[in-house]
């Protein structure tokens, strides 16, 4: 067994043993897979291009060089800041990038700036409700026709986006921008303070309903549907308190007020599902202890 | 003659099956002195049970696509029909039993059973534990989550610290640079379709090695394997002991039992303990998140390569780790079978434990 028989150079039999044979089978395999990268790689790369491309082959991490050159020692101290005020934002949370307000190629550092590239730079303050506009567009409109837009068309010196929400550090929005503190440096506090309670019952319950789905998500349930639901009546509610228009927010109110209850009823019936699904583990717990524990005492009765 | 009683008789005729209870139930017999560690292999294979069953059942709903694959778990998750109790208890029941295996070699290596003539029953046990670690990696991917994607990217990682080949490993897992949704694919094939059949022939070589050689008859001490020279098969009986049905088996169905009851007590009272929040983000390879780590089994080797400033250095140590582990048997050639006789081995394990926990913590951290 394992004897293999050949001849010598004149002729001779000898026998090749299985270590012979063993050795000249590894020999081959350590050609074999020594050319095995070099000969995948053509058919790697193919296969990469062919697929790595598509959408369904998932995305490649990329480069932002706007971030890049931020960060950098290049940048004055003034533009330093704007990449960590972008990071700690709302918009980097949601993944508005520098790209798409400002334009500009983020993955190409000689076309980052370029106008040919759609960048626009910084807009003038004018400029900014049109800027935040392309995005926030049903907010645009209702701020243009209130008095708000109105003060900064004709004297160029109203309120405009970030004089309430700020710019690269732009935060979540709620109800607390509308503030003494704030409202007070361009006109009296009162008609503020109308609108601020306009808003108020259903800012509470659209807060209430995101803690709702934050406890859900924290339950382990994935709760993105429901979240833009609440995100779309919270967005469609909030470009209403753009027109400051105090009757128009008491007005609709009452229609915001049946989304959200249906909103909320939907958030109502996941908690019961998660309260079924815990009470039914339970009962099977319940099972398998009652089994364990008979088991347990058939086999400590003493036998016969 | 009762329903029952006739399909007895039916198949008795057939297939001896009269016989086959009394030779392999009634009058196979167990050492006097057998414990309920014993029961850990009979929890681990339940448990790989439980896991194939319920997999079944989440890949009927399932779509191993980097687009869908998301949407499907979580559609397992809230439409599918108790398809959020299939898919606890299978990624409940895959912690469990990677804690069960793992507990069940340590069992094995402290009671020496390991040693001759049973050193083929370790190598495919220690095979059969490495197989399940493979099992959790490509399972863990496939929800295409945050947590998951980041986690496999860490790990496929790891090959790459090995020079010349490590590279080329890596990029076959990943099926490019990055992990995508080829990645996704592979994974998948992995999971349900290359490793269940080389599972499945481990486990028939495994239990019929156990079934051949028999149960070592002390878990402490010298047993006479050991006394006598091995120069001839002599499979290990026990006449004196007790009965395999109902002593062990009975037993070992008590502890299945506890098995299921820690698993729906996970399910009952700490359903997101294995489902953070990050397992209901989907997958964004544009955003790295703060805190990546792998699965606790793997978190040890991952702080130990962390550690270890020369990558080299540091996989290989984990590749002669894996040998050392998987051909311990023909190194230990003590014939001492009991670690309390044993200061050296007692204290190398206690250490490689201690080490163990330490550098699980530090990588948790």
């Amino acid at each position: 067994m394992g004897l293999y028989f050949t001849h010598d150079r004149v002729g001779n039999p000898y026998v090749v043993g299985k270590a012979m044979m063993l050795r000249t089978t590894l020999i081959a395999c350590l050609l074999l897979f020594s050319q095995l990268p070099a000969s995948a790689g053509d058919y790697r790369e193919e296969f990469e291009k062919g697929f790595l491309t598509k959408t369904w082959s998932g995305e490649q991490p990329e480069s932002n060089y706007c971030i890049e050159c931020h960060s950098s020692d290049r940048m004055k101290p003034a533009f330093l800041e704007i990449a960590e005020q972008w990071k700690a934002s709302w918009h980097a949370q949601n993944g508005i990038a520098c790209h798409n307000c400002h334009g500009g190629d983020p993955k190409d550092p000689s076309m980052s700036m370029s106008p040919h590239r759609g960048f626009v730079g910084t807009p003038k303050y004018a400029e900014v409700p049109e800027f935040c506009g392309k995005c926030h567009i049903g907010i645009l409109k209702n701020y243009l026709d209130s008095g708000h837009g109105k003060a900064l068309r004709t004297s160029g010196s109203g309120p405009n986006c970030a004089t309430c929400h700020g710019s690269h550090n732009i935060q979540k929005a709620n109800i607390e921008i509308i503030s003494e503190q704030r409202c007070s440096k361009c006109h009296p506090y009162e008609r503020a303070k109308t609108m601020k309670q306009a808003l108020f019952l259903t800012e509470k319950k659209i807060d209430e309903l995101e803690t709702g789905l934050r406890r859900l998500k924290r339950e382990g349930v994935y709760v993105d549907d429901n979240a833009r639901n609440l995100f779309n009546i919270q967005a469609e509610f909030r470009t209403l308190f753009h027109s400051v228009d105090v009757n128009l927010v008491n007005d609709s109110t009452s229609h915001f007020a049946g989304r959200l209850a249906v909103a909320e009823k939907r958030i109502q019936n996941t908690f019961s599902e998660l309260r079924f699904r815990r009470n039914f583990a339970a009962f099977i717990l319940m099972i398998f202890a009652c089994m364990g524990a008979t088991l347990y005492l058939i086999i400590k009765t003493p036998k016969d | 003659m009762v329903m029952g009683e006739k399909i007895r008789n039916w198949l008795d005729v057939r297939i001896g099956l009269n016989e086959l209870i009394r030779t392999q139930l009634a009058e196979y017999r167990v050492p006097k002195n057998i414990n309920v560690f014993n029961a850990l292999g009979t929890i681990a294979f339940v448990g790989y049970l439980i896991q194939a069953i319920s997999g079944m059942f989440l890949m009927i709903y399932y779509i191993p696509h980097s687009d869908h694959a998301f949407k499907s778990v979580q559609d397992i998750m809230t439409i599918a029909p108790y398809g959020w109790l299939f898919r606890q208890m299978h990624v409940i029941g895959s912690n469990l039993l990677i804690a069960a295996v793992i507990l069940h070699m340590v069992t094995i290596f402290l009671m020496g059973n390991y040693k001759r003539p049973r050193e083929l029953t370790w190598i495919s046990g220690a095979l059969m534990l490495l197989l399940t670690f493979t099992f959790g990696l490509s399972g863990y991917l496939l929800p295409w989550t945050q947590l998951s994607y980041w986690a496999t990217t860490i790990v496929t990682s790891i090959p790459t610290a090995f020079p010349v080949v490590g590279e080329y490993i890596s990029r076959l897992f990943r099926g490019g640079d990055y992990v995508s949704g080829i990645t996704l694919t592979r994974f998948f094939a992995l999971h349900v379709s290359i490793l269940p059949p080389l599972f499945l022939i481990l486990m028939a070589v495994h239990v019929a090695l156990i079934r051949r050689i028999g149960l070592s008859a002390t878990p402490f001490g010298k047993s006479d394997e050991e006394k006598r020279p091995l120069t001839e098969f002599r499979k290990k009986t026990h006449p004196d002991g007790y009965p395999y049905y109902p002593y062990l088996v009975q037993k070992q169905a008590l502890m299945v039992i506890v098995y299921f009851m820690v698993m729906f007590a996970f399910i009952t009272f700490a359903p997101t303990f294995f489902f953070p929040e990050a397992t209901t983000v989907p997958a964004d390879p544009f955003r790295t998140p703060e805190t990546i780590r792998p699965e606790w089994y793997f978190l040890a080797p991952y702080q130990m390569l962390k550690l270890i400033p020369n990558k080299f250095l540091g996989i290989s140590m984990l590749i002669v780790v894996a040998f050392l582990f998987v051909f311990w048997p023909f190194l230990d050639t003590q014939k001492e079978k009991n670690i309390f006789r044993r200061p050296v081995l007692r204290w190398v394990f206690i250490s490689l434990m201690i080490g163990w926990v330490i550098l699980m913590w530090w990588g948790k951290r």
